[in-house]
């Protein structure tokens, strides 16, 4: 598959001994030194197995998603098929009770957890940078303070807390991925807390703050780019956790209504008819939801690793 | 000691509070009339009152706030909306249940991810190294209700080994029990290999570099030696930190567990409190969680204390 972009420079074969010889970037490195680090962290992620596997799984998905209705064999919500047919050429993942190919619910059924978790995750990563910066730049009784809320927010539950939320609050992909988002702010927040706090008393803090910029300059235009590292992580780790709290809150009934073929819906219309015999229509949406967190996964440990070891 | 144990019970005070404030928050974002959106549009407007009184839902949202904290240090989360009950008697006997299904998880996962760990962990980066970390990976990425299901068609049906129904009828005895609570102990089981044995592994490997581990090999210990009474103490610090923390996770992941598996824990229990909008229930249920996730934390950190004289007189200086 093409979407892997090996630019035609870089026609190296993937050698272990390549991923041992980083160099440290020295923490007053100048901007052109941390950009190359970069760039040689992005090729060094590029060139991973676990890396090239995730994103395949996920590519997959994310064709079935756009294009839906118009590359399943069957429609998704046709009921006009045999009912409970095991796995066949005719339907290879089978028919569920009411006579629709599962094999196209599941293609279709990407789009609602492919929608929600990303957007959920970004918007927790967006606020938790904006809230960490402030935490740890700032410091002060702020810091004390806000420290405090994030220790607590880590004692909530976030599948309770969702199913508090869709009681009080009704049931929308708005409120779930509000949730989720609200839930992962606190815990990246204090992950940039941490980044900043190792940047803030560094030369080009200091050289700015005599050049009279503001605060915000320093935290955003100065401080925010050097601390991408950690945020990217963060980001790639919090998508995984959002595909699998959002399939997970689906299941127990914050999801799209019946008919919608979302894969924890599914799972959670046809669990029980697992003990009948009729195990596909459970299986393969389950099989679908283990295969994208597993991705989703396998892209953040990649990227982790890399980071990390810079 | 002692004061180190006073800190962390007064920082679970507050915690417990900030906790209490976030739930009331999110029960009362929506101005609404609780008692006509649990009784329904067409309830006469005497009965929603009447309602809205016995709840004391009809007071200022101040003295309901006051109400809501008090609530969390008694332990007294009010009546169930659905039947009228005390929220802890409900919830009590559920979580009990969930206990010990997590308790069964807890006792198969433990031992055999410590050892996954410390046997990856000896054979840094050779093949059984990355069987254990990529399977860990995987199995402790994949939500619960799916391993769930999954071993459900697996093994209940397709091998007809262990119980589609978790529920034990009435008087079995405890080893009985074990039969109906295997199959759902063992989907969480693979939720939580993966973390621990990944933690066990990174901090068996960082001790195995470490001086006190190379001066107590050249001291003539055996290898089982070093491992017993050098490594596995320092190394077991982070472990026994994540494991604190999935507790609480635990009972987020058990919900599903409990759905797929049709068993009566506190799962079910709060489920059927979303379908009837019993918020009571639901608020306690959340509240009980958060307070048994910071009483773990704080076990644990005594523990590693315990295990550790390095960290005891950090704590106490």
């Amino acid at each position: 598959m093409s979407f892997t972009d090996q630019p035609s420079g870089t026609g190296m074969p993937p050698t272990i001994a390549t991923e041992t010889v980083m160099a440290p970037v020295a923490p007053d490195a100048s901007p052109s030194e941390r950009k190359q680090a970069r760039r040689e962290n992005w090729r060094l992620i590029r060139k991973r197995p676990a890396f090239i596997l995730g994103c395949a799984i996920v590519f997959v998905w994310v064709v079935c998603a756009i294009l839906g209705n118009r590359i399943t064999p069957h429609h998704p919500l046709d009921f006009r098929g045999p009912i409970n047919v095991s796995p066949s050429w005719d339907y290879l993942f089978g028919t569920d009770k009411t006579g629709r190919d599962v094999l196209s619910r599941v293609m279709a059924g990407a789009r609602d957890v492919l929608k929600i978790a990303p957007l959920a995750a970004i918007i927790g990563v967006v606020c938790g940078v904006i809230v960490g910066m402030f935490m740890g730049y700032l410091g002060g009784v702020l810091d004390l303070v806000a420290s405090r809320i994030v220790e607590s927010f880590l004692a909530l539950p976030t599948v309770l807390i969702g199913l508090l939320a869709i009681t009080t609050l009704g049931n929308s992909s708005w409120v779930v991925i509000g949730v989720i988002a609200t839930l992962f702010t606190p815990i990246v927040a204090r992950t940039v807390r941490s980044a900043v706090l190792a940047e803030r008393d560094l030369d080009y803090v200091t050289s700015a703050k005599l050049r009279g910029e503001g605060k915000l300059f320093i935290m955003f235009r100065e401080i925010l780019p050097n601390v991408t590292g950690p945020i990217i992580v963060e980001l790639t780790v919090r998508i995984g956790y959002a595909v699998f709290t959002v399939a997970t809150l689906s299941f127990l009934g914050a999801g799209p209504p019946p008919p919608s073929p979302d894969w924890g819906a599914q799972v959670s219309d046809n669990y029980n008819s697992i003990v009948a015999g009729f195990w596909w229509t459970t299986f393969f949406p389950a099989l679908a939801i283990a295969s994208l967190v597993i991705a989703a996964n396998l892209i953040a440990d990649s990227v982790q690793s890399v980071v990390e070891a810079s | 000691m002692r004061r180190f144990i006073l800190q962390r019970l007064a920082s679970i005070v507050v915690t417990l509070w900030l906790l209490a404030t976030i739930v009331f928050l999110l029960v009362n974002v929506l101005p609404g009339d609780v008692g006509r959106q649990i009784l329904g549009p067409f309830a006469p407007q005497v009965e929603v009152d009447a309602f809205n009184t016995r709840l004391g839902t009809d007071k200022p949202l101040l003295e309901q706030y006051f109400q809501s904290i008090k609530r969390i240090f008694t332990l007294d989360f009010g009546d169930s909306y659905q039947s009228g009950t005390s929220v802890l008697d409900i919830i009590l006997p559920a979580l009990g249940r969930s206990g010990k299904l997590a308790l069964l998880a807890f006792v198969i996962t433990i031992p055999i991810s410590i050892a996954a760990g410390i046997y990856a962990a000896r054979r840094q980066d050779k093949f059984a190294d990355r069987v254990v970390v990529n399977a860990g990976l995987a199995s402790s990425s994949i939500p619960e209700f799916v391993t769930a299901a999954l071993l459900l068609s697996v093994f209940a049906v397709h091998w007809k080994l262990g119980k589609a129904f978790a529920n034990p009828p009435a008087g079995t005895s405890l080893f009985g029990q074990l039969e109906y609570l295997l199959l759902p102990a063992l989907a969480m089981v693979f939720a939580y290999f993966g973390y621990i044995a990944r933690m066990t592994r990174a901090g068996v490997i960082s001790a195995l570099m470490s001086d006190y581990t190379r001066t107590a090999t050249m001291k003539g210990l055996s290898s089982n030696q070093v491992m017993r009474r050098h490594i596995l103490r320092n190394a077991l610090a982070p472990t026994i930190t994540v494991i604190s923390v999935q507790i609480g996770y635990l009972i987020g992941g058990i919900i599903g567990v409990e759905k797929v598996f049709n068993y009566a824990g506190l799962g079910s229990t709060m489920l059927s409190a979303v379908g009837a909008k019993d918020i009571p229930v639901l608020q306690g249920a959340v509240l009980l969680v958060g307070i048994v996730y910071m009483f773990s934390t704080l076990l644990a950190d005594l523990l590693i204390a315990y295990l550790n004289p390095r960290v005891r007189l950090e704590v106490t200086r």
